[in-house]
This record gives C-alpha cells, sequence and structure tokens, in this order.
C-alpha cells in the first residue's frame, strides 16, 4: 500500500455532510416527525437506593393527552440491557433503585408537555436504603450489595516481571496517591430515538447513536422479536464520545415497547438535566502510584493500582477496567510492572465510556509521578521521558513488542524542537506564576483485549460511475464519512464529490462491532479500502479490453481510467462502468477486515492485545493569576504519531476537540454529587469549556506508518485527552510549586494552595 | 392569538397560543428544524435565532415576543429561491473545519452573523465575546474562531449582512 503518489488520502478536505449540517437541513432524530407521533416521558426514581414497593400510574393515567404507563411487567423480553455481561441494567426497574436516574416507568402521551406532567404524577413508593457512595463503602466486606454478585463490578492484574526485585534494585522511588472526578459527555445534542411500527411485523428506531447494531440487539431481545426484524437507523449525531451505547439502547428499548404497543410512532428526547443523570458518566478514578529508577533516570519498576467508581450499572467498566490497566504503566520500556484496576458498583449515575476510556485517568496520575520523578532527579521532564520511552522492537507493559509504528521519540523531538524557552515573569510581574508541563501518553487502537474486531464494508460502483461506500460504523461528527470517501476515492480514481457514505442503517451495512477505540479509520478504513480494491478490479479488468493495453498500463484517476503509457488514451469511469455492468463484471463488494485478534494471558494481561497504539506527547505553558487563581494557557503543544493522516484538516479537528475534553476534565468539569445525587445537572453550574476558554493547541502530526491500516494510518479521536489533562496539572505543579493530585484543578483549588503556601 | 412577524424575508402570519416558546413555534408549528434544543435553559445556544438582528435563545422566549419583529433562522441565510449558495459565514465554517456535530453550527453561526452585521472587522475578542454564549463540544472552538474571521475577511465590510435573509440585512 504504497504512500506515495497519493492524491485524495493525506490532503485537508472539508467535511462530506458540511452543506447539510451548516444549513440547518441535516434532520437529526428531533427533527424527524412521523403521523400521530406520541412521547415517551421516564418516571425516574428520584433517590439513589431502595426497594420499590409500588407504582401507582392510575393518576397520571387520568391526565390529559396520556395514552399509556409502561412499567416493567410491559417489557415482553427479559428487561435487561448492558454492553457487555454481567449485562445488569433493567429498562424499566421493578424491585430495586440503584441510582437516583432510575426509569420506573414510561409514560406516553400525545405532546412532551404532557408527557413530563403525567411522568411528575406517577406515584412510587419506595422504600428508602443508605446508599453506598463511595470506593471504600462499596468494597467494605459487609456492605449491602449493589448487585447479587457484590460490589466488584471487575477487577484485573497486570504482571511483567518481578516488581518488587525492581523496587528493591531502584535508588529512586516516588509515590503517591491521585484522584479524577466524574466526567459528563455534554454532547450538544441530547439522546434521541424515535421508533416507528413498520405495520409488517417490523419496527424501525430511528436513533441519535454510536452503536446502531448494539441497540438493535437490545430492542430485538427486550421486544422478543428476531434481530431481523428491528431496523436501526442512524440519524444525525449530534455529538457522542462514547455516551450514546447505554442509554440510546435504554430509551431505544423504551419507546420500541411503546410504540409496539400502541401502534404508534414513539418517541423518546432527553431534557439536558436527564442527558446529565440518566447516561453515563466517565469513571471518577482514585489510583496509587509507585515508580522507581536509577539515579541516571533508567525506570526499573512500576506499580499502580486503581479503583475505579462506576456507579450503580456495569456498562462498560469491565473494558475500562482493562484499558487503564494496560495503559498504566505509560509509553515506556519498563521491564518490571505490576497494576491492579477494580471497578466498584455505587449508588450513583452508571460510568461507561467516554473518549479515551480509562486511559485519561492513569495518564494524569502516571506522568505526575514521571513529572515528580524528574524532580527527584533534578533531570528535565522531557529528558527522562525520552530516555525511557518506548522505541520500535521493544515491549510494551503487555510484554508486547511493536515491530513498527511507535512514533513516540519522533513526537518527544518534534515537541523538542518546537517548544522554545518558557516563558517567565518579568522582574517587576508578581502577579503572575509561569510554568510549563509535558505529558506522554499512548492509547490503543482497536478493540484489543475487549474482543474480536472485525468490519464490513460494501462498496458498489453505478453504472454512473459514482459510488456508494456502506460501513457499519457511525459519525457522530468526528469525519468517519469524509474519511471512507477519501479512502475510496483514492483506491478507485473517483473524485470525492461523487462518493457517498451514508449514515448507517442495520438493514443495509454488516454489523461492524460499537464505533469505539479510535477504531473507525484503521479498522473500517482498511475494510473500505479491501472493498474498494475488490471493485475497482473490475474496472481495471473493463479498461484494459476498452483501452486495449495491459492491466498495469491502466491507471484510475480523476474519474478516468488512464493508460499510463498515453495519458491521451482515456475512457470516463461512467463509460467503464456502465460497460462493466453490460458485461456482468461485479460492481459491488463486501469485504471484511480484521484485526489480528488479541493473544494474552488474562491473569497477567502479558500478551499482544492491540494492533497499534497511537503515541504522543504534550507540552503546555501556562501562567497564573496569584490574586485569583485563574490560569492563562499560553502553548499548547499536542504531538501525535498518527501513521498517516487521512485528513489533516479533520486530524486537527480531532485533537483540538479531545484537547478541550482534556483540559475540562483537568481545570473545569466535575460532577457534583450529595447523597448520591447529582446537583449541578445543567449547564450554568456544570463548566463545560465555552469559547474562552479555548486552548492555543497547535496539532504536530508525526507519521510513522502502521502497517495494520490504510495507507499506514492509525487512530486519533481519543489520545489527546489524556495528553492535554496531564500536561495541564504538570504544568500547573510547576508554576505553583504544588502537585495538585486530584482532577479537576480549579481556580479556587489553586488560589487556596496558594494561600497556604 | 394572531402573530404576524417577518420571518427569513417573508411576511408570516400564524395563529398560536400565546404560552407557545419561539423555539416550538419555529419547530414544531412552521417545521423550520434547523433551530436546535440543546437544554431548554438558555445556556448553551443551540436555539439562537436573530430578532432584529439580535441573537436571542429561542427556548427562552415565548412565540408571542416575535410579534411584528424581523426573525431570522439559519433557513435564512440560503438563498430563498433554491440557489445552492451558501453564506460566506457557511462557506467559511465547511472550509475551516469548523463543524464536527454540527448541532451548535446554526446557533454559532447565527451569533456569529449578527456580529459580523454589527462589526465586520471584528478582532478574537470581539468574537469571543459574540460567541461565548454558544456551546461546542466537539471542535474546542478554534476553527470556529478561524472561520468567523475568514468570513470577514473574505467578503469585506458587510460580509455578514447578507441582504438575502431579510433578517437584519
Amino acid at each position: 500500500m504504497s504512500r506515495e503518489n497519493l492524491r485524495v488520502v493525506g490532503r485537508g478536505i472539508a467535511k462530506v455532510d458540511g452543506p447539510e449540517l451548516v444549513t440547518g437541513q441535516a434532520k437529526f432524530t428531533g427533527d424527524l416527525k412521523f403521523p400521530g407521533m406520541l412521547y415517551g416521558v421516564a418516571r425516574r426514581a428520584g433517590i439513589p437506593a431502595g426497594r420499590i414497593r409500588s407504582i401507582d400510574d392510575s393518576e397520571a393515567l387520568g391526565l390529559p393527552g396520556v395514552r399509556a404507563v409502561l412499567s416493567a411487567e410491559d417489557i415482553p423480553g427479559p428487561n435487561i440491557i448492558g454492553i457487555l455481561p454481567p449485562f445488569d441494567q433493567p429498562v424499566l426497574a421493578s424491585e430495586e433503585v440503584r441510582y437516583e436516574g432510575e426509569s420506573l416507568a414510561l409514560v406516553v402521551a400525545e405532546s412532551r408537555e404532557a408527557a413530563k406532567r403525567a411522568a411528575a404524577a406517577v406515584r412510587v413508593d419506595i422504600d428508602p436504603w443508605e446508599p453506598i457512595l463511595d470506593i471504600d463503602a462499596a468494597l467494605k466486606p459487609d456492605s449491602r450489595k449493589i448487585h447479587p454478585g457484590g460490589n466488584i463490578t471487575f477487577s484485573k492484574k497486570l504482571i511483567k516481571g518481578d516488581v518488587e526485585k525492581g523496587f528493591a534494585e531502584a535508588e529512586v522511588v516516588v509515590e503517591n496517591t491521585y484522584q479524577t472526578s466524574f466526567q459528563e459527555h455534554a454532547y450538544l445534542e441530547p439522546e434521541t430515538v424515535a421508533a416507528v411500527p413498520g405495520g409488517d411485523g417490523r419496527i424501525t428506531v430511528y436513533a441519535s447513536c454510536q452503536s446502531p447494531f448494539h441497540i438493535r440487539g437490545h430492542i430485538a431481545a427486550n421486544l422478543n422479536l428476531p434481530a431481523s426484524r428491528v431496523k436501526v437507523v442512524q440519524a444525525y449525531t449530534g455529538g457522542s464520545f462514547g455516551g450514546k451505547d447505554d442509554v440510546a439502547t435504554e430509551i431505544g428499548c423504551l419507546a420500541a415497547v411503546a410504540a409496539v404497543k400502541l401502534q404508534k410512532p414513539v418517541m423518546i428526547a432527553h431534557e439536558r438535566g436527564e442527558s446529565i443523570i440518566g447516561s453515563n458518566l466517565r469513571h471518577a478514578a482514585r489510583i496509587h502510584y509507585r515508580t522507581g529508577s536509577l539515579k541516571d533516570g533508567t525506570i526499573l519498576a512500576r506499580e499502580a493500582r486503581i479503583f475505579l467508581d462506576g456507579g450503580a450499572y456495569a456498562s462498560e467498566s469491565p473494558f475500562v477496567t482493562m484499558k487503564a490497566l494496560i495503559h498504566a504503566a505509560g509509553p515506556y520500556n519498563i521491564p518490571n510492572v505490576l497494576v491492579e484496576c477494580t471497578a466498584v458498583y455505587t449508588n450513583k449515575t452508571y460510568c461507561g465510556a467516554f473518549r479515551g476510556f480509562g486511559v485519561p485517568q492513569v495518564t494524569f496520575a502516571s506522568e505526575s509521578q514521571l513529572d515528580e520523578l524528574a524532580a527527584e532527579l533534578n533531570m528535565d521532564p522531557l529528558e527522562l521521558r525520552r530516555n525511557n520511552g518506548l522505541q520500535a522492537g521493544q515491549a510494551t507493559a503487555t510484554g508486547q513488542v511493536l515491530e513498527k509504528s511507535v512514533g513516540l521519540l519522533q513526537t518527544i523531538d518534534r515537541i523538542a524542537e518546537r517548544r522554545g524557552q518558557a516563558s517567565r515573569a518579568a522582574p517587576d510581574e508578581e502577579r503572575w506564576l509561569y510554568g510549563r508541563g509535558c505529558a506522554c501518553l499512548l492509547q490503543g487502537i482497536s478493540n484489543g483485549a475487549e474482543g474480536i474486531d472485525v468490519v464490513g464494508a460494501s462498496v458498489q460502483v453505478s453504472q454512473d460511475g459514482s459510488v456508494l461506500v456502506g460501513v457499519g460504523l457511525t459519525d457522530m461528527g468526528q469525519g468517519s464519512r469524509t474519511v471512507f470517501a477519501q479512502i475510496a476515492a483514492e483506491v478507485l480514481g473517483v473524485t470525492v464529490d461523487r462518493i457517498t457514505v451514508p449514515h448507517v442503517d442495520t438493514d443495509s451495512v454488516h454489523d461492524s462491532g460499537p464505533t469505539v477505540a479510535s477504531r473507525s479509520t484503521t479498522v473500517g478504513g482498511m475494510a473500505v479500502y479491501k472493498a474498494a480494491g475488490a471493485v475497482k478490479a473490475s474496472l481495471v479488468k473493463m479498461a484494459v479490453l476498452m483501452l486495449n493495453c495491459g492491466e498495469e498500463q491502466v491507471r484510475l484517476e480523476e474519474n478516468f481510467a488512464v493508460r499510463t503509457d498515453n495519458p491521451e488514451a482515456r475512457i470516463s469511469l461512467q463509460e467503464v462502468a456502465t460497460a462493466a455492468y453490460w458485461t456482468g463484471f461485479p460492481l459491488m463488494h463486501l469485504t471484511f477486515s480484521r484485526a489480528p485478534d488479541a493473544q494474552f494471558d488474562h491473569e497477567t494481561h502479558q500478551g499482544n492485545i492491540y494492533i497499534a497504539y497511537n503515541f504522543g506527547t504534550h507540552l503546555m505553558d501556562v501562567r497564573i493569576d496569584r490574586l485569583t487563581g485563574r490560569v492563562e494557557v499560553l502553548r499548547h503543544l499536542a504531538a501525535h504519531d498518527i501513521g498517516q493522516a487521512v485528513n489533516p484538516l479533520g486530524v486537527e479537528g480531532q485533537v483540538e476537540g479531545a484537547a478541550l475534553i482534556g483540559f475540562g476534565m483537568a481545570h473545569l468539569e466535575r460532577i457534583e454529587h450529595e447523597g448520591g445525587c447529582i446537583q449541578n445537572a445543567n449547564f450554568a453550574d456544570y463548566a463545560v469549556p465555552s469559547i474562552k476558554d479555548r486552548l492555543p493547541t497547535e496539532t504536530i502530526i508525526v507519521e510513522d506508518p502502521n502497517p495494520t491500516g490504510p495507507f499506514g494510518a492509525k487512530g486519533i479521536g481519543e489520545p489527546p485527552v489524556a495528553g492535554t489533562a496531564a500536561a495541564f496539572a504538570n504544568a500547573v505543579a510547576a508554576a505553583t510549586g504544588v502537585r495538585f493530585t486530584r482532577l479537576p484543578i480549579r481556580r479556587e483549588d489553586i488560589l487556596a494552595a496558594l494561600e497556604e503556601q | 392569538m394572531l402573530l404576524e412577524f417577518e420571518l427569513n424575508g417573508k411576511q408570516t402570519r400564524v395563529e398560536v397560543e400565546p404560552t407557545l416558546r419561539a423555539l416550538d413555534l419555529l419547530r414544531e408549528v412552521l417545521g423550520l428544524t434547523g433551530t436546535k434544543e440543546g437544554c431548554g435553559r438558555g445556556e448553551c445556544g443551540a436555539c439562537t435565532i436573530l430578532v432584529d438582528g439580535e441573537p436571542v435563545n429561542s427556548c427562552l422566549l415565548y412565540a408571542a415576543k416575535l410579534q411584528g419583529r424581523k426573525i431570522t433562522t439559519i433557513e435564512g441565510l440560503t438563498a430563498e429561491d433554491g440557489a445552492k449558495e451558501l453564506h460566506p459565514l457557511q462557506e467559511a465554517f465547511i472550509s475551516e473545519g469548523a463543524v464536527q456535530c454540527g448541532f451548535c453550527t446554526p446557533g454559532m453561526i447565527l451569533s456569529a452573523k449578527s456580529l459580523l452585521d454589527r462589526n465586520p472587522e471584528p478582532d478574537v475578542q470581539a468574537i469571543e465575546e459574540a460567541l461565548s454564549g454558544n456551546l461546542c463540544r466537539c471542535t474546542g472552538y478554534g476553527k470556529i474562531v478561524k472561520a468567523v474571521q475568514k468570513a470577514a475577511a473574505g467578503g469585506g465590510p458587510g460580509a455578514g449582512g447578507s441582504a438575502r435573509s431579510g433578517g437584519s440585512g
């Protein structure tokens, strides 16, 4: 797969769906209208724990416009959802309340307002229990069990080498405990679904979602229908970042059950408060680290004990546990590593996937340790990282030897070249404290330890030479439709404007697993590459006959088949495709890309896990106002090895967007609980970064080609979250001389620490 | 009550409940779904429309308040005759990569239009001020600032004041 002579891949192009998005013509789920449509609103528990005694819908049913009130017994199937085992979340709870957002009943009415009023009128009698609210309370041996199996959701170890021996040989050891807080996705479009009964025994569910096949499976199961009777169509999706899996499944099932029961279209559209309380968050974490090195900075051993507060349901906790575990040692060549990671249940909003998936939490802690070690050693922090940085041919913490595409040192060197002198206070400038922080990271690409990773893509060329690409992975704004179009364009010699990549419709594309793990470009892109290649073979075969030459003399470019030895001799792809059709050459292929399976020991997590890693280095310069604690970010460099940029404009967008989410996590955002109930479920009290908080992020693209990705590409969606959060913490520590061990480090935290000094 | 107002350059008469939100009038009654609801509390800006050229959160506005006013929604930025020409801001948002999921985009573009109509050559601080009520979770905002600067520079003075929309031209 040559990277030379690329015509489309590697060029920054505008999103293929830009025009409909800037004109307001793109239809998000809430923009859809169906005749006779009804609206569903859930009655939620409102308290974090208790035994449900009764649910009384008599008053609600009598209110104007109300058509039905559904409870658990109205669900034909098992009334269970979840991302992976243990599937432990009821669609509607009937026995136990495990968090405040628990849905107990669904009111269906002629308008959203009527449904909302009636939901408030559903009387629920709950015998409250003392909620279990933190990790320690959950782990107490005599603690009430939130689920029958106890309060440990998942617990795993990673063991490489002999960590005790490593620490015994170490000359310098640093040790600390770090914490991170719950973070909300805060996509601008709240979760919305619309279920439309077909009258033919089928049901179609339009959804703002991330993984349509996952939703289809759960809807079919809870309706007791074959999956082939359920069609899920992803509408334009207003952001997801990991957040529209569980919740889209929950409301997708609810709307579908109501629609089938009433034989009417039913829409459920969350309000912002429900979106925050009733859908997953990023796990809060408590992480204890120990790092030991020689006096020259060679790291010999790392030990991490990680606890994740996963809230009421398992959701993605098992996989987040594994991802945190695998990434805890950082992008370094360390012979001895021991990591334990445990996710627990508590009576709070459940936690699951959120851009970064456990990596931002451990990277913040791990990179804080690196700076603490650098300080002990009196060494330049970037140099310490470079001296220990993973290189091709060395083994990760899982013992996986990466032979290629290990661009960490290149990202460090690019940062070192660009960093220049750190800003310092002028002699008369007493108000500002200046500091510089850096951080390195790695982030596994593909499902890896989470299971098989297969994407099916179809490529179809019409007689007019235009191309339809079908991939079972969703574009939630990140730009994967554009990337897939570019890859197909590159292979087929068709211009991007003649390529269409529709949203996922489960009737028309192959189940390609969840759209997660920064895998779309790498694994999905490879499937498109292969399918396009198969169709290209038909076009070339036809062109050979028409141009009367050998196969090697035909090139497809700019919607033409051209003879390489005589560029004058060319035929439009429309003519070639039409001729191919009438000759009977296949013009559509469904092809699969399968990432090499992860192979590892489940007790020690030693083995080959991810097909590639994204490596990155971030540098941040800040100044802090002594009087107010306000932090100004003066500089933010973000270098990532992404193998090959398919769309550099899109890459910058991913880096800048992820960076601000990392900055929010590190500085601004914290879900506040009191007695298990979220206190800031709105955008006035929960501080989503505004345009005034934006970062001066400069994206530095490093391309160390990845043999497992199309044209050498690797994913970039998640990694900058971790790098930004960790670099911010280190920059604030450098400026203030105070090591903050808890994220977010807010203005008031900084001010309090400075006053204490 | 009977409402009469100018909507995207066209006189509009519609009978509404006085307690209806302007957002619901536009989306549910008039079918202009380009205006989005992100929070329903005036905290995110996704529902921004222009009322006599000023950006307003339509989720906080009673429909009755539109009486006699000139209203511009995102649908009013492109030519009404079905031509494909985009407003310079729309072009710039696409070419600069200032759109990802696009849910905040209509409101963001309208706030930017109001700014450029008042101040054709805004500095960065003016852009920040004008867009500080519009949240975006995807882009990190850098490319949005660039897009507004590009639209301002590209069209020269008055670039944002496309008379086509009739909203505030």
